[in-house]
């Protein structure tokens, strides 16, 4: 039976506008293909994905886990003999992938583009403001605390509450990439593709597949790894100031302050490097776009400022509540804004990686 | 006036070192008794040409022989004069270079060509060159893109030009398009030739006839009602393309709705106020473009014509320039886009609303208001089906030309089946009449060559004769094709295509004047000359001759027009009665040649194998061998002819009576993948030698002592293979029988 075939052409406009602006001028003669060192043999990526994308095969692209399964080594790009830059039209993909399944759908379209940053920092910083100004009435003097400014309940009220919706709206979407999986033909249960999956994230042992990103592989397991043991210890101490069981800020020799210290430390040093990695890029390997960017720089900068308000405090200064005031605009703009952003991939990726159980 | 002979040997190059020269010397001197005879070590060094030159000028020698080098190389410096006698005696490259120095049988190899090189001197004569007054005016057919530029090059070169344009108006296929590839228009070409003091076009005209030959062509042209007669010495045709006819394209869908349209049918749309769909005039917002629409297809045109990719790509600009939005599907076979039109297709690909696949058609159906078209073997990896408001068919182009022989046999035909002797005759040539039919009144040129009224055709109907060494040639000398109807192309190349056309009309009307041969014996100033008291009217070299060089008579005696020939001898190889000769190639030369060849006796076991060689490619490769050092049998006794068509089997039959074990004939390649330089050459050697292999089972002598073999100038590696397993064969077949009597 032969398939009826209509352009989306919308999304192919959408895909051209956020990094895959080369997409046109494949020529489909599959050396991609044939140089991706973690393209399956029996289902090779990415020159079937660049025509579906040349042809606006969106519902295709987005059920495809193909497009979850490339880390953007570049390889593909440098070898591409009409510079159609595969590697970043994968990028595209994947960002129109995280704003196809967005719910609310309007969210994902506000945050794929850079017209809506304003509007989105505009939330998290009239939010901390507002608070900031009715704490501010009843400071007590003694120490500097951030809990004078930013009290600790009304804070950990307002992240578990950001948490839930974040949860709900990641469960959308799941549930969304998983009906999609479905209805393009994928069998077998997600399920049971989730342990190897979640093997190959904790290890990066495919990333190492790709000899060109060694580099980014290793920064982005440190980012990883770093990022699991701040959001655990966030978790922890949340729930123990919460019930009462802890003050922060902990003493220095707290056995959890020294390990989210460390935390921090292992998250700045592999964001660094990933920083470094998209800032050199010599052979122009591979292309950053807004949806990169505006991932890359609020987590570095969720990391730089929460180092830089922990030494501020240290040091006693006021400037340490302005700093903070960024910090925690910067975190509820992540966590909030997961969802939609670059953020998603953790999800999206894991899902793909096991319903295409390549993660073993 | 008596001849005397020179021969001159050279010891340079390492013949010396091979041979014995001053053997070979005393061979000539005593045995073959020519008077003047030198060794040299450096022949054609300036000491050398200048024994040569003293004994023309002061010591009466008027035919030489030079015992060098072979005879395509130095060939200005031993030309003494053209029309002297000149036989060259391969003892470089064909002895020194290729066998054992210093054997005996090396030694009676150098004998052989001796020999044979001397007689080849004696039984030559010098030239006598025609030298008629010739037109020079250039006739170029076709007013469009190729032929107003050979017309304007020609002219601007210094020849007068007389262009003749069916239509009213000159431009052609390019006049009509909305813009060409490149987007320049030929509006300048036009003018540039309209106003040419040194061009006459005639408009709305047609050729009545084309009489005589090169460098004296009559053509009587009606133009508008009048009738014009003028003199020209050659002619490019340029006629150009039409399309392939799509109401053959059913399964397509011509035909079926009026929203399946042609390539060139959308052009003219685009050019005529804009692109609709021709059912209701509404937008067409999804256009599918179906690539080689009846090309590359064996039940259609089998070749590929190279532009409809291009028209097709350009066209999708034209949709996206009127309507942004619209969605244009191209499905093709392969995209091609020859040269640096790679940059239009990358140009095209770019456009984020053309959409490109591999694939191929295989249905057009409506469906509602739309037209569904159905795709297999696609790049998306399944069968697609894609809704269209209109498809458009890139069909493929057909040359303009008109097949002079199958006109000719149409003629034949209608005259049988008229005055035929019996029944079954009139009905076979009514049945073949019927067959040709479409031929009737496709007349261009109208020639009145006995062959037909028109340039005979090729494979598809193009008009050439070596498409890849001599592009414009066509089968009647001083007549060049140029354009779309020479090979598929689109107006940037027919204009160079024009050029080289235009250049060589120019050496032809040049050579003509000189009383020369054009390509490949340029400069041939031989003519073949016929002893009419003793033609049987056979007319076997009317028919052979691939050139239509000679008319006939109402009895059939052939009439040479010696400008029309090529001087290929394919004549003199026809005639059973051999009375067809040239001074300097006859039938008793090459047959004296033969019987210069000493054959040694039975029991010296020392086989002789003579091999008649084309002088084109299998020659050269010889040569090629011998440069390369290659070794073979020193039994073989290399001949060349002109070309293997002048073959004459007599030669054959004198060659095995004298005692020669086998006979090899090396040519070019037949059919129509054509490497022939004389086009058939090859072809009727292989017909002739079929009809000698019988002959030779009536004599009770293997047919396999004859072998034809079809070779190029680039296998010389192949050559002592082929040599020595001939001799091996013949080794074993054991001695020709007729040996000694």
């Amino acid at each position: 039976m032969a398939a009826l075939v209509q352009p989306d052409t919308r999304f192919i406009q959408e895909v051209m506008a956020s990094g895959g602006a080369d997409l046109k001028k494949c020529y489909q003669c599959a050396t991609c293909s044939v140089v991706c060192a973690l393209a399956p043999e029996d289902a090779p990526f990415p020159r079937k994905q660049m025509v579906e994308a040349q042809w606006g095969l969106k519902d295709r692209l987005v059920a495809d886990p193909a497009i979850w399964l490339c880390h953007h080594c570049g390889d593909c790009t440098t070898r591409c003999p009409r510079g159609a830059r595969p590697g970043d039209v994968f990028g595209a993909l994947r960002a129109a992938a995280i704003r196809h399944f967005a719910f609310p759908g309007w969210l994902g379209a506000l945050a794929a583009s850079p017209k809506g940053l304003l509007v989105l920092l505009l939330l998290p910083a009239l939010v901390f403001t507002g608070m900031m100004l009715s704490a501010a009435q009843q400071t007590p003097a003694g120490e500097m605390e951030f809990a004078h400014l930013f009290p600790i309940l009304q804070l950990e009220a307002l992240f578990f509450a950001v948490t839930g919706l974040v949860v709900l709206a990641f469960a959308i979407g799941a549930l969304r990439l998983v009906r999609a999986l479905r209805a393009a033909g994928a069998t077998g249960s997600i399920a049971a593709g989730l342990v190897p999956a979640l093997k190959e994230i904790a290890t990066h042992q495919r990333f190492a597949e790709c000899a060109e990103a060694r580099s980014r592989r290793l920064g982005h397991l440190l980012t990883l790894w770093g990022f699991m043991g701040l959001a655990f210890m966030g978790t922890v101490v949340g729930l123990g100031t919460m019930t009462g069981l802890m003050h922060t800020p902990l003493p220095l020799a707290h056995p959890l302050k020294i390990f989210a210290n460390l935390c921090a430390a292992i998250i700045l040093a592999g964001l660094v490097i990933l920083l470094a990695d998209r800032l050199a890029d010599p052979a122009k390997r591979a292309a950053s776009s807004y949806f990169d960017w505006w991932f890359m720089w609020t987590l570095l900068g969720v990391v730089v400022t929460g180092i830089a308000s922990e030494l501020l405090r240290l040091w006693q200064t006021p400037v340490m509540y302005g700093v903070y005031y960024v910090h925690l605009v910067l975190v509820f703009a992540l966590f909030l804004y997961a969802p939609y952003t670059k953020f998603a991939h953790l999800l999206y990726r894991t899902l793909a990686m096991a319903a295409a159980r390549r993660g073993a | 006036m008596s001849k005397k002979l020179g021969c001159y040997i050279c010891s340079g190059c390492d013949v010396g070192q091979a041979v014995d020269t001053a053997k070979l010397a005393k061979l000539a001197e005593r045995d073959l008794r020519v008077p003047v005879c030198r060794v040299h070590p450096f022949l054609c060094g300036p000491e050398g040409l200048a024994l040569i030159r003293n004994d023309i000028e002061a010591g009466g020698v008027n035919a030489v022989v030079v015992a060098a080098c072979s005879p395509r190389v130095k060939t200005e410096a031993f030309q003494f004069d053209p029309k002297m006698v000149l036989a060259r005696v391969n003892l470089r490259e064909h002895v020194a270079w290729c066998q054992e120095a210093g054997h005996e049988d090396t030694q009676m190899l150098a004998a052989d060509y001796l020999r044979m090189g001397v007689v080849k001197a004696q039984k030559a004569e010098p030239l006598e060159p025609v030298s008629e007054p010739v037109s020079k005016q250039i006739l170029v057919v076709g007013g469009g893109a190729a032929g107003l530029t050979a017309a304007l090059e020609a002219a601007e070169a210094g020849y007068e030009v007389t262009l003749v344009e069916s239509k009213a108006q000159l431009g052609g296929f390019a006049a009509g398009l909305k813009r060409s590839f490149s987007g320049t228009s030929l509006q300048p070409l036009i003018e540039a030739v309209s106003y040419h003091p040194r061009i006459q076009v005639l408009t709305s005209a047609w050729i009545e006839r084309t009489e005589g030959q090169p460098g004296a062509f009559e053509v009587t042209v009606q133009a508008d009602g009048t009738t014009t007669r003028f003199h020209a010495g050659a002619v490019v045709i340029a006629t150009g393309w039409k399309p392939y006819d799509a109401s053959r394209l059913g399964h397509l869908g011509y035909g079926t709705t009026p929203d399946v349209i042609t390539g060139v049918e959308l052009e003219h749309m685009a050019a005529n106020g804009g692109i609709r769909r021709p059912s209701d005039g509404k937008p067409a917002k999804d256009v599918v473009f179906v690539q080689c629409a009846g090309s590359r297809d064996p039940d259609h045109l089998s070749y590929c014509s190279s532009v409809c990719c291009l028209a097709t790509l350009k066209q999708a600009g034209y949709i996206h320039e009127q309507d942004p939005e619209a969605r244009v599907y191209v499905v093709y076979k392969d995209m091609r886009t020859p040269g640096h039109y790679e940059r239009y297709y990358r140009q095209a690909q770019d456009h984020p609303f053309n959409f490109l696949t591999k694939g191929e058609v295989t249905g057009v159906q409506r469906s509602g208001d739309k037209l569904v078209v159905a795709a297999k073997n696609t790049l998306l990896g399944e069968d697609i089906e894609l809704r269209a408001d209109l498809v458009v068919l890139a069909t493929g182009m057909i040359p303009n030309s008109a097949d002079g022989e199958a006109i000719r046999a149409l003629e034949d035909a209608e005259i049988r089946a008229e005055k035929g002797e019996s029944a079954a005759q009139r009905a076979e040539a009514a049945r073949k009449a019927e067959e040709l039919k479409a031929h009737r009144g496709t007349e261009i040129l109208n020639l009145t060559y006995r062959q037909g009224p028109d340039l005979p055709v090729l494979r598809h109907g193009f008009p050439d004769s070596h498409f890849i060494c001599f592009p414009y040639e066509t089968r009647r000398t001083a007549i060049y094709a140029a354009g779309a109807l020479r090979a598929p192309m689109d107006a940037a190349q027919a204009q160079q295509d024009a050029l080289g056309a235009a250049l060589k009309a120019i050496q032809s009307v040049e050579l003509a004047a000189r009383g020369q041969a054009v390509h490949p014996r340029a400069g041939d100033m031989s003519f073949p000359s016929f002893f009419l008291q003793r033609c049987t009217q056979c007319k076997r070299c009317t028919e052979e001759c691939p050139f239509g060089a000679l008319d006939e008579d109402e009895k059939g005696t052939p009439k040479p027009n010696p400008y029309r020939c090529r001087r290929c001898a394919i004549c003199l190889g026809s005639c059973p009665e051999r009375i067809i000769s040239f001074k300097n190639y006859s039938v008793d030369m090459i047959a004296s040649m033969i019987k210069a060849i000493e054959v040694p006796e039975e029991d010296e076991e020392k086989p002789r194998v003579l091999v008649f060689m084309c002088e084109n490619d299998a020659y050269p490769a010889l040569d090629i061998a011998g440069l390369k050092r290659l070794r073979y049998d020193p039994s073989v006794r290399v001949l060349p002819l002109r070309c293997l068509g002048s073959l004459n089997i007599v030669w054959i039959a004198d060659a095995l009576s004298r005692g020669i074990d086998g006979i090899m004939l090396i040519g070019c390649k037949l059919g129509d993948d054509y490497q022939c330089h004389f086009v058939r050459g090859s072809e009727l050697a292989q017909r002739r030698l079929e009809n000698v292999k019988e002959t030779l089972q009536r004599l009770r002598l293997e047919s396999e002592r004859l072998q034809l073999t079809q070779f190029a100038i680039n296998e010389a590696d192949k050559l002592p293979a082929l040599f020595n397993d001939f001799m091996e064969r013949i080794r074993e077949m054991g001695p020709n029988p007729y040996k000694g009597f």
